[in-house]
């Protein structure tokens, strides 16, 4: 936590208090996954519309050939980015210091019936969440699996033969429509989902950044600015924590 | 194009052989068949129904000169009452005084261009041809007008509609043979069904074009469609009419479709009905000799997939719709994409709406307090 009473003589660089929300590794993380995630879904999808307004994107043969090379490049920057998340959670999880924070709780449910009441008028006040709300944990959860199913089926459909030595072959088609239909279905969530709550409702730009304002953490985390607040009254003067 | 032999070709010392040779067989032909004259049918049957009669060419090869009345008056143009000169002219000097033919087939090759005369259109489409192609690269046994449809015996050319394709065995005879075994020759040839394709539904008459094209390739499996996609007429048959269109939508089918629209004369490896199928030795799937017939099929794949094992071919759906009990992997994907996924973007969506609203409700109740 960044405190805001800085050394006497020392002039103040910012006046407001910040949060430190992510860590670099974390912030490395989302710009990896989401500079990949474009440009898979910018070579991806006119392929799957190669019939429609693709051609458009891929004028030439010779094109379709490089559109594919981009598309399976960066999958495997996003593949690996993937594989580096899960490998960290997993060691984090060996060490029992895996942060629980992002996982759903009951908790997430009640909040999300509260905030139902809040958005149909039934209540003027809005739930008070913790570090992660259930929106922000369910972006978390729904591109979880989305990937996942599209590292899993984008493999199978590049490595048709490799896959159907061990997996009976019907998986195969199986694996083009979910491919093709969950890169749309993550497409839309994002833009819908994600780009709303980020952008739109407020700019949220601690996953750049690293860090979020004190009205920020008041406003969309109270509970967690609670903790933080108890945290750091308790703790030495110094008291820089995380 | 063709390019028509010029008729003086034959030296003044051939020429007068060969007005020896005709003097010598009719010695009453110089009289009777002055230029200018304008004989009847039966004029002509005079001289040209003695069996006998025939000639030879300067290479040496018998011309027979003998034309049968019977035969003649069966013939189509027979029967509705041509006669001999609606062909050859009501002047026949060619024949009878210049003769100029080295062979029978230059004789051919000019006398053929009569039926322009009558049949304009399809002689035209002719000269498009491969066939026309083939005798413009110097094949001069390429065939013409009278290969297919005979001279003086011309019938219909579709009766018995098996006669199409008989005709065209004449010269292509290995892919006939296939044909006549696959499983349109056989109902062809065996039963005379009228559904099943004869070459010329495929290939065109007249203007037959090289198969062998990029362009050829790329709408062949529309040609198939032609009939296969009739759903009327493939019930008659209990085959599935939807083999083409569920094609069109399948990998292969998706590749095919942007190359006909879009790089039509490239060349492309994307397998098209007649890859797997066979093109002209198609038989029934069941049929243990078809290459989709299950035991056959990977070897097919392997065609174009050398590395595919045995599993390989279950990701074949086999231009059947998603079904629990054929592509269970699929109905599962597809029910999960067509329930769970838009759901979820639903709910997602309102709830966007209803913050939208909120906030924009929770904004005016500010400024206005």
């Amino acid at each position: 936590m960044t405190d805001t009473q800085a050394p006497v003589g020392v002039e103040r660089p910012r006046l407001h208090k910040t949060f430190p929300r992510f860590t670099l590794g974390q912030r490395w993380e989302h710009a990896i996954l989401l500079l990949s995630f474009t440009v898979l879904l910018l070579t991806g999808l006119p392929q799957k519309y190669r019939a429609a307004w693709g051609h458009y994107v891929i004028p030439t043969p010779e094109a379709l050939t490089t559109v594919r090379t981009i598309h399976r490049v960066a999958a495997l920057v996003f593949a690996l980015e993937a594989i580096y998340h899960l490998g960290r959670g997993i060691a984090l999880l060996a060490r029992r210091r895996l942060p629980m924070a992002i996982f759903p709780t009951w908790q997430d449910v009640r909040d999300a019936g509260g905030m139902l009441r809040y958005l149909l008028f039934l209540t003027e006040r809005k739930p008070a969440f913790g570090r992660y709300n259930f929106e922000q944990k369910f972006t978390y959860w729904f591109l979880f699996f989305g990937f996942g199913i599209m590292i899993v089926t984008g493999f199978m459909l590049w490595f048709p033969v490799l896959f159907t030595g061990f997996l009976p072959g019907g998986i195969i088609p199986a694996a083009k429509l979910a491919h093709s239909t969950e890169a749309v279905a993550a497409g839309i969530f994002v833009v819908i989902w994600h780009f709303y709550h980020v952008h739109l409702e407020r700019l949220n730009l601690s996953i750049f950044t690293g860090w979020l304002s004190e009205s920020d953490m008041r406003e969309y985390h109270a509970l967690e600015h609670e903790r933080l607040a108890q945290e750091s009254s308790s703790s030495t003067p110094e008291g820089t924590s995380e | 194009m063709l390019t028509e032999r010029p008729i003086a070709r034959l030296t003044p010392p051939a020429t007068l052989a060969l007005a020896m040779t005709l003097l010598l067989v009719n010695p009453a032909f110089a009289q009777d068949r002055a230029p200018g004259r304008n004989p009847s049918q039966e004029e002509c049957l005079n001289c040209h129904g003695d069996p006998q009669l025939a000639t030879t060419l300067e290479s040496g090869e018998a011309l027979p000169l003998y034309i049968s009345a019977e035969v003649f008056a069966d013939s189509i143009h027979g029967l509705v009452g041509l006669e001999c000169k609606a062909c050859h002219g009501e002047t026949p000097e060619v024949a009878h005084v210049a003769a100029p033919f080295v062979d029978r087939r230059q004789l051919s090759r000019h006398l053929y261009q009569t039926c322009s005369k009558c049949h304009a259109d399809n002689y035209e489409k002719t000269l498009d041809s491969m066939h026309a192609q083939a005798a413009a690269d110097g094949n001069l046994q390429a065939p013409i007008c009278t290969d297919c449809h005979g001279a003086h015996d011309t019938l219909q050319p579709d009766q018995p509609r098996a006669r199409i394709s008989q005709t065209c065995g004449q010269c292509h005879t290995s892919i006939f043979e296939e044909y006549r075994e696959s499983v349109h020759g056989d109902a062809l040839i065996q039963q005379d069904n009228p559904d099943v394709p004869v070459c010329t539904d495929c290939h065109g008459v007249h203007n037959i074009h090289d198969p062998r094209t990029a362009q050829f390739r790329v709408a062949s499996p529309e040609l198939c469609a032609g009939c296969h996609a009739d759903a009327q007429l493939m019930a008659k048959y209990g085959l599935s009419a939807d083999v083409y269109n569920l094609y069109s939508l399948s990998w292969h089918g998706v590749d095919l479709t942007v190359y006909r629209a879009n790089w039509p004369t490239i060349w492309h490896e994307r397998a098209v009905c007649t890859d797997c199928h066979g093109v002209h030795d198609i038989r029934r799937t069941a049929d243990s000799a078809s290459r989709v017939n299950p035991a056959n099929l990977l070897s097919t794949c392997q065609q174009c997939h050398p590395a595919a094992g045995p599993n390989w071919t279950g990701a074949w759906t086999g231009h059947n719709r998603i079904s629990i009990e054929r592509t269970p992997f699929l109905f599962y994907t597809e029910a999960f994409y067509k329930s769970f996924t838009p759901a979820v973007l639903w709910i997602s969506g309102a709830y966007v709406v209803l913050q939208i609203v909120r906030g924009l409700v929770g904004r005016v109740r500010r400024s206005l307090r």
